[in-house]
Order: structure tokens, then C-alpha cells, then sequence
């Protein structure tokens, strides 16, 4: 073989130096905006109206080994605590008895929200066309399903280690029963995978993520843990080291289509749709979540709302995005109005349909009743005295006979479903902003609780024509509905979920719910 | 107590709190099942951890055959088209949840693996260049070969790995996505590392060239790939199916025409120029390759072929995708003979004999494992004449 000058030159290199050589992330990564190439049916098979720029960066320039080395790394902090310190000192059993309930439902719907982003970025990595940026969502495609394992792993944990396991233990079976079930999937599932590509990364990435993420990820810590929580700060404050690259993620979609046309006509329509979407649902359900799922309480949702919300999204986020022609969705003043009320709005129906859930709920007591009234002045007038009412009349306990709903039924106050949100309201009992709308298209009636969600409507009716729980379970018996939907404990009888989290209260059986004989009924029926 | 904990006060550790909460705590557990998932039917005796934090985190409706929800979608796509529908893919299933990963890797794990070799290959590039392994490649074999044409074959990779989108969108089941993803992050990185190996070179050798344009040239306009290049981009973007992506790559393409270049050409040749260096790398694709057919075994085989209500419609269908899918394979292995003109033949190397021999392991192997399994009759050797009739 003859000696090439290069190999000569390879030769004399290491006469001169022998020092080990390596080759980095970052020295691969450079090539990779040159990975692919063009030919005819290069195209997405999702389509979009904007076009995303053939050279759009990517800001955290991974490949797929560093990735996993990073995550890893993180991985052993974390399930090191739990499976060490955490559970040496039996960590789930000093963990507040309502917090515990609402574990059940915080990490198992988030749950839901990682899986589909993780369908929802395969989406992106197949629309981008830059290679870093497809990148950028390959990541985080890895990233959602790391998420959903750990969301999967504290409702594990807690089944295991904890005070009461129903719930934990099969909310992927029983969750879809209740009436939080579907307005959850429309945020987090369905918003994320279902539309154009560019709007869904909106709903995920620059709303769902840069929004929400954080009272929804790192808010939630500091409510768990005042409630002596400590394996939800573990597990999630390790998911929210990853959000910060999908945040970026999201902000690059707008700069790979910020040069477009299509731009200019679409993106702020899209991105007020996309934010109302998002806090329809997750405003109340938040607020509900921390302020009446805690014993002890951190702060009043209505402040850690404007705090991120409000300043930092609305203001900093969306402030810094302004120079791509961005600007704040002009629902936000609509969902500040919500901020304040829709949470309690909302507990109020949750609890009232308390058997449908995969967890226990509690009434407020007088200490807490005290605090709502010092945050939110007019809470006991509105909402107060209708917990006294059920209260007294034995709500909590199995002989009463009486199930809350009876009250919304018995004063004539109809409960409806948002046929866009999937949230239910009840127009003449609420403090929040929600008016009944009805509108009948193709011999069905659609209620509507806002004008932003009637407008979506309105303009593509056949993006939601999905039932809601009355018109599902209409004329069925409410133990019927339970039971088919495996809402019983390991006993075969006795219900996940109760309306109480006393340690000395009795638990609600099926048969306690059958001999109330109450039968769901659609109310757009009666309009 | 008062309710109000400001100041970042912890319920664990703070006496006060904890007081309040031991004493809310019930004195014995309320439920006795604490096996999460355990209503579902795991693929070995007991329900493993990987099935646990995996199987049903998909919400579909039980009109998609195992979900668990009830329903429409609440979103749809404009026009009306559901977020996931059953006809995304010809194939049927009884149950979408039941594929599994055999090595059961949730993501830690999976990252755990994919880490070690990362560290791995870090202390080997090192120990490697220290060594001066370098100075014994054969220059023909590094400046041509590895410069460019295990440049080029990135491309498939890379091609390959772009396959794996719209099925991690697509697909109809949480195991089936999640196993996907990897599969897919596998296929990138493999084109990752060939370029990392050239710049590895570039940084040894002075004026090796470590840019992609040349071996993306010879990707694009060349003759070797040709073939390959327009399976890839038929895989890629050409087919919509989910499930035949899938087939088309994973279990014609690659198991024949990745197969063959990696093992039968890189793999089993370096050596006999000098180099030991384009094993190391081939080594992990090839760990790759081998877990991703347990993957991909799992989903056409023990799932959908062996499927109690739709098995036989599913097997004639993966017959028809082989009839489709099999001739283009081919015609991609025919025009990668072409490379053996550009190297110095080794008798009994990289001789005609001795390449026959390499596409009979290939073919063999793929017949064994593939073809055999479905019940796809095939001659062999008759594709292996016709790939021959490539060598110039
Ligand atoms: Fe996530
Ligand atoms: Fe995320």
C-alpha cells in the first residue's frame, strides 16, 4: 500500500504530539443543517398555511447522544431521591390527604398533555423542513415521552407508598368519566394534534408551555409541598429543566414563519384562539386544583395567574415576540375576568357531581371559607353558604340521600357544557363571565359559555361536534354510569371517589348512589 | 395552625405542618390495590415497570380497538378529520396497546443505554487517537470510502430517521409511539455519528475533508446510492400509511440494503484496509439495528400477524407491501455494487465470490427472520443475481 501525504502527515502530526483526541456535540451538530436535501415529495404530509423557513436554527444544538447523556444525568438525581430518602421516610404518608387526591388528577391530565405532545412534535419534526429545526422538535418529541413516564411515575409512587391508592392506581380506566375529562382533552390532547401544524405548535409550545407551564409545573411544586408533598417538587421541577427548550422550540416556529406572508393575516387570530383554548380550561382548573385539592394554602391562584399569566406571558413573552409582529391576544382581559371567579365557579359543579370523579374532593372548611372570603370578597355570599346548605344537609354522608346536583336541579339552575371548551358552567349560579349561548346546526343543539369559544365555533362548527357527558349519558342511572366506567375500589363496591377526605367519615358505596335514583338528562333538551 | 404557609415553609420537614398532617392521615390505607395498571394484561407474568409508566397513557376511544376513553375528539383537524382515526393504516388490530418493546425500555432507560455509549465512545476516540491507529488506514479506503461514501450512506440514515415523523404522529398506540420515537432518535443518530467518525478523521488526518458536500453529491447525483435514494425518499415522504413506513424500513430496507453496507461492506472490510476505527461505530448501529428488529418484530409478527381476528388479512397485506416494497430494495443493493469498483479488490474479500457470499448471509438472514415468518415465498437467489449484475 503506498503511503498517501496524508497519512505522512497523520504520521508526523503524532510524532509531534500524542494527546487523545475526542470529537464533540458541538462539532457534529454544525453539520446538521446540511443533513437533508431536496426532492420532489419532499413536503410535509401537514399541511399548513405558513411556511416555515428552510433555515431556521435551532437554539439548544443537541445531538441525540449528548441528549440522552444530559437527561440521564438528571434521571439519577431523581429517581435517586425517591427511591432513597424519599421513601426511607415514608414520604407518600406525610403528604396532606387532600393534596394526595389531587395528585391523582394534576399528574394523570398532565399525563395526558405529555403523551399527545409527543404525537404533537412528531407533527413539527415532519412540517419544519430546516433540519436544526426538526431537531428542535426531536428533542422534545424524547422529551414527552420522558415526561409522560414521569408523570406515569408519581401517580405509581403514590399508588405504592401512599394512604389511598384508588385513583392513582387506574386513572388511565376511570378518568374519563367525569365532566373535567373532556375539557382537559381538548387542551391537551386534541389542541396540541388536531389543526394546522404552526397553530398546534401555538396551542403546545408558545401558549400550553410558555404560559402555562409554569403555574402549572413550577407553581404546583410549592403547593405540594406546603402540603407535605415532596415527590411532586422531585419529579416535576425535573420535567420543567426541559420546558425551557420547548419554550424556545415555540418561539422558533414564529421566527421560521415570521418572514411569511401568511404571517402577518393569520398569526395573531391564531394565537388569541390558541390562548383562550388554553386557559378556558386551565385558569379554573388550576385555581381549583391549589386552592380547594390543598389544606394548606401557598397564595391566591388569582395572583400567581397575573404574576405569570398576565405580566410575564402576556407582557415579557409575547413582549419579546413583538418584533415578529406578535402581539397580546385580545382575550386576555376576558380570561383576567376569569382569573378571579371561574375557579370557584367550577368547584362548585366539580364537587356537585363529586361521584363522577377518581378522587376525593372536600368541602371548604370554615378556617379555609375565612381565607376565600379575605381574597376573593363575595365568596361567601355566592358560594359559602351553598357549602353550608349541603353541608347540613348531610352531603358528606352516605344516608343523607342527597348528592349535590339535586340543589342545582331543585333551584332550577341548569348545568350546561361549552361545546368548544367542554367546560361546564352554570350561567344563572356563577360569578365568573359565562353566558349561556345556544346554537342548533345539523338538528343539534351546541351551548356555549363565551364569545371567543362561539367564534371558533362559528367559523368551523365541524372541528367540534364532540358529545359532552349529558348528551352521553343521557336517561342512565348515575351508579349505572360509575360502575361501567370502573369508578369502584378493589372491594367492587365501594366508589374512588367521595365527597370528603375524613379519616372518620363513611365512604360512599354504589348502592348509596342507586338509591338516590338519579338519571342524567340532557338540559339542551329542555331549551 | 393558621392555613396560610408563605415563605417556601415545607410540610415534610416544618413540625407545625407535619403535625396537622399526620393527624389528617386515615390509620390504615384505604385501598389494598396498589399495583398500578393492574387491570391490564401484561405480556409476562406480571405487569413490569415499563409497562406501568407506558401502557394506556394514550386516551383514544374504545372505536380505536384497546382504548380505554369513549367519544369523539374535541378537536378535529379543519375539515373535520380526527385527530387519530383508524384509517390512518390498512393494517387492523385488535388492540392497538398490545405491542411491546422486548428490552422493555421506558425512557430512562432507553437514555441510560444510549449515555454509556456516548461516554464510551468518548474514551474510545481518545484511547484510539492517542494509540495512532489512524496512521494504518489504507488511504484509498479513508479519503474515498469513509470520506465520502460513509458519508453518503448517512443520507439513508438520516432519510431513514425522517421516516419516523408522521408515524410518531400518527400511530394508534402509546407503546407503539413511544417505541417509534426511539427507533427513530437511533436512525439520526447513526447519521450523527458517521459524521462525527469524519470529523474525528479530519482532526487527525490534515486535509481529510470532514464537509458534507462531497458525500451529499455522490447522495444525490451519483450512481451507487441511486436506488437507495429513491427508496429513502419513497419511504420517507412518499408513503403515508404509518404502518407500511414502517414495513417499507424496517423490515425490507434495512434488514437487506442496511444491512448489507453496514455489516457486509463497512463492517466486515475495514479491517482489511487497516481500519479499525469504522467498526466501532458500525458496532453501536448494528446494537441499533438488532433492538430495533426486536421492535419492529414485535409489531408486524407477534402483534398484527398473529392478531386473533384480523392476522390473516394483516399477513397478506405485509405479503403485498414485500411485492412492493422488496424489487426497489433490490435495485437499491444492485446499484451499490457499484462501489466495489472504486476500492482495490482483496481476493476473497471483496471479490465476486466473495461478495456473493456476503448477500447470501444478507439475504438468508433476512429470509429467516422476515420473509419466513409471513410466509412470503422468495427466491433468493435470484435477487442475489440480479444485484450482482450491478458489480461493474
Ligand atoms: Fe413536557
Ligand atoms: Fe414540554
Amino acid at each position: 500500500m503506498a503511503i498517501s501525504a496524508a497519512t505522512k502527515a497523520a504520521t508526523d502530526a503524532l510524532a509531534v504530539n500524542h494527546a487523545p483526541v475526542s470529537v464533540g456535540a458541538q462539532e457534529v451538530h454544525r453539520w446538521l443543517q446540511s443533513f437533508t436535501w431536496d426532492f420532489d415529495k419532499n413536503r410535509t404530509k401537514y399541511s399548513t398555511k405558513y411556511k416555515m423557513a428552510n433555515d431556521t436554527k435551532e437554539q439548544f444544538k443537541l445531538i441525540a447522544k449528548e441528549y440522552a447523556r444530559m437527561e440521564s444525568v438528571k434521571d439519577e438525581r431523581q429517581f435517586g431521591s425517591l427511591q432513597d430518602v424519599l421513601t426511607r421516610v415514608d414520604a407518600a404518608n406525610r403528604v396532606h390527604p387532600k393534596w394526595n387526591e389531587s395528585m391523582k388528577v394534576i399528574s394523570n391530565f398532565l399525563e395526558v398533555g405529555e403523551y399527545n405532545a409527543i404525537a404533537a412534535t412528531g407533527m413539527l419534526w415532519d412540517s419544519a423542513t430546516a433540519p436544526e429545526q426538526k431537531n428542535g422538535y426531536l428533542g422534545q418529541v424524547l422529551d414527552e415521552i420522558r415526561h409522560t413516564n414521569q408523570c406515569g411515575y408519581i401517580n405509581y409512587y403514590f399508588a405504592k407508598q401512599g394512604q389511598d391508592a384508588a385513583g392513582h392506581n387506574d386513572a388511565r380506566r376511570t378518568r374519563a368519566i367525569g365532566p373535567l375529562w373532556k375539557g382537559m382533552k381538548r387542551v391537551f390532547s386534541d389542541g396540541f394534534i388536531s389543526g394546522d401544524a404552526v397553530e398546534c405548535s401555538i396551542n403546545l409550545q408558545l401558549v400550553g408551555e410558555a404560559c402555562f407551564t409554569n403555574p402549572l409545573i413550577v407553581a404546583v411544586t410549592e403547593w405540594a409541598s406546603a402540603n407535605g408533598d415532596e415527590m411532586t417538587p422531585t419529579v416535576f421541577l425535573s420535567i420543567e429543566t426541559d420546558e425551557l427548550r420547548h419554550m424556545a422550540n415555540g418561539y422558533q416556529t414564529v421566527v421560521s414563519i415570521a418572514n411569511d406572508e401568511a404571517a402577518s393575516k393569520y398569526l395573531n387570530t391564531d394565537l388569541n384562539n390558541a390562548f383562550w383554548t388554553q386557559q378556558k380550561y386551565f385558569t379554573p382548573v388550576l385555581g381549583m386544583m391549589f386552592e380547594y385539592g390543598s389544606h394548606f394554602k401557598v397564595e391566591p391562584w388569582v395572583k400567581t395567574w397575573n404574576r405569570w399569566v398576565y405580566e410575564d406571558w402576556g407582557g415579557i413573552w409575547i413582549g419579546r415576540l413583538g418584533k415578529y409582529g406578535v402581539e397580546s391576544p385580545a382575550s386576555l382581559r376576558d380570561a383576567k375576568k376569569d382569573a378571579y371567579w371561574a375557579h370557584h365557579d367550577l368547584f362548585l359543579i366539580a364537587y356537585a357531581l363529586w361521584p363522577t370523579g377518581f378522587f376525593r374532593l372536600t368541602l371548604p372548611t370554615a378556617e379555609e371559607a375565612e381565607w376565600y372570603e379575605a381574597n376573593y370578597p363575595g365568596w361567601y355570599d355566592m358560594y359559602g353558604v351553598v357549602y353550608e346548605e349541603w353541608r347540613a344537609r348531610g352531603c358528606e354522608d352516605p344516608n343523607s340521600g342527597f348528592l349535590p346536583i339535586q340543589w342545582f336541579i331543585e333551584n332550577n339552575h341548569p348545568v350546561y357544557i361549552d361545546r368548544v371548551s367542554q367546560v361546564p358552567f352554570c350561567p344563572s349560579y356563577s360569578k365568573g363571565a359565562s353566558t349561556l349561548r345556544v346554537l342548533e346546526f345539523n338538528g343539534k343543539k351546541h351551548s356555549f359559555s363565551d364569545q371567543w369559544g362561539e367564534r371558533m365555533w362559528l367559523s368551523e362548527p365541524e372541528r367540534y361536534e364532540c358529545q359532552n357527558i349529558f348528551e352521553q349519558y343521557e336517561g342512565r342511572e348515575l351508579s349505572e354510569v360509575i360502575a361501567e366506567g370502573h369508578g369502584v375500589r378493589s372491594d367492587g363496591f365501594t366508589l374512588i371517589a367521595q365527597p370528603h377526605t375524613s379519616k372518620d367519615g363513611r365512604l360512599w358505596t354504589l348502592d348509596d348512589i342507586k338509591k338516590i335514583g338519579c338519571v342524567f338528562a340532557d338540559p339542551l333538551k329542555a331549551l | 395552625m393558621s392555613i396560610v404557609v408563605g415563605g417556601g415553609r415545607r410540610g415534610l420537614t416544618d413540625p407545625e405542618i407535619a403535625k396537622v398532617i399526620l393527624a389528617a392521615i386515615p390509620d390504615k390505607p384505604l385501598e389494598t390495590q396498589r399495583k398500578m395498571n393492574y387491570f391490564m394484561t401484561p405480556r409476562g407474568k406480571r405487569i413490569n415497570e415499563y409497562e406501568t409508566l407506558c401502557c394506556y397513557t394514550q386516551p383514544t376511544p374504545d372505536w380505536i380497538p384497546g382504548g380505554l376513553d369513549w367519544g369523539d375528539w374535541t378537536q378535529k383537524f379543519h375539515g373535520g378529520r380526527p385527530s387519530w382515526s383508524n384509517e390512518s393504516t390498512e393494517m387492523h388490530s385488535s388492540d392497538w396497546h398490545r405491542h411491546r418493546d422486548p428490552a422493555f425500555r421506558w425512557h430512562a432507560l432507553y437514555v441510560k443505554d444510549k449515555a454509556e455509549e456516548w461516554r464510551y465512545t468518548d474514551r474510545f476516540l481518545k484511547a484510539y487517537s492517542a494509540d495512532g491507529h489512524v496512521r494504518s488506514i489504507d488511504p484509498v479506503w479513508r479519503d474515498e470510502v469513509l470520506g465520502d461514501y460513509l458519508g453518503a450512506f448517512g443520507f439513508s440514515e438520516y432519510g431513514l430517521f425522517n421516516s419516523h415523523s408522521s408515524p410518531t404522529r400518527d400511530c394508534l398506540g402509546d407503546t407503539l409511539r413511544m417505541s417509534i420515537a426511539m427507533i427513530g432518535l437511533d436512525k439520526v443518530d447513526n447519521a450523527q455519528m458517521i459524521q462525527a467518525e469524519r470529523t474525528f478523521l479530519a482532526k487527525l488526518v490534515p486535509g481529510f475533508d470532514e464537509s458534507t458536500d462531497v458525500p451529499k453529491n455522490e447522495w444525490t447525483k451519483g450512481s451507487i446510492y441511486k436506488g437507495a435514494r429513491e427508496t429513502v425518499e419513497e419511504i420517507w415522504q412518499g408513503t403515508y400509511d404509518w404502518n407500511e413506513i414502517l414495513f417499507a424500513g424496517h423490515m425490507i430496507y434495512d434488514p437487506l440494503f442496511g444491512q448489507f453496507v453496514r455489516r457486509e461492506f463497512f463492517l466486515r472490510l475495514s479491517s482489511y484496509y487497516g481500519d479499525n476505527l469504522t467498526p466501532f461505530f458500525i458496532n453501536q448501529m448494528q446494537l441499533y439495528h438488532s433492538q430495533t428488529k426486536g421492535i419492529t418484530k414485535d409489531m408486524f409478527h407477534t402483534c398484527l400477524a398473529a392478531d386473533e381476528n384480523f392476522g390473516d388479512y394483516n399477513v397478506s397485506l405485509m405479503n403485498m407491501w414485500s411485492d412492493k416494497w422488496l424489487p426497489r430494495t433490490v435495485n437499491a443493493m444492485k446499484d451499490f455494487m457499484g462501489i466495489f469498483s472504486k476500492i482495490p479488490t482483496i481476493a476473497g474479500v471483496s471479490d465476486k465470490a466473495a461478495i456473493e457470499a456476503a448477500l447470501g448471509r444478507v439475504f438468508d438472514d433476512w429470509q429467516r427472520d422476515y420473509a419466513d415468518p409471513i410466509g412470503y415465498k422468495v427466491d433468493t437467489a435470484a435477487m442475489i443475481k440480479t444485484v450482482l449484475s450491478g458489480l461493474k
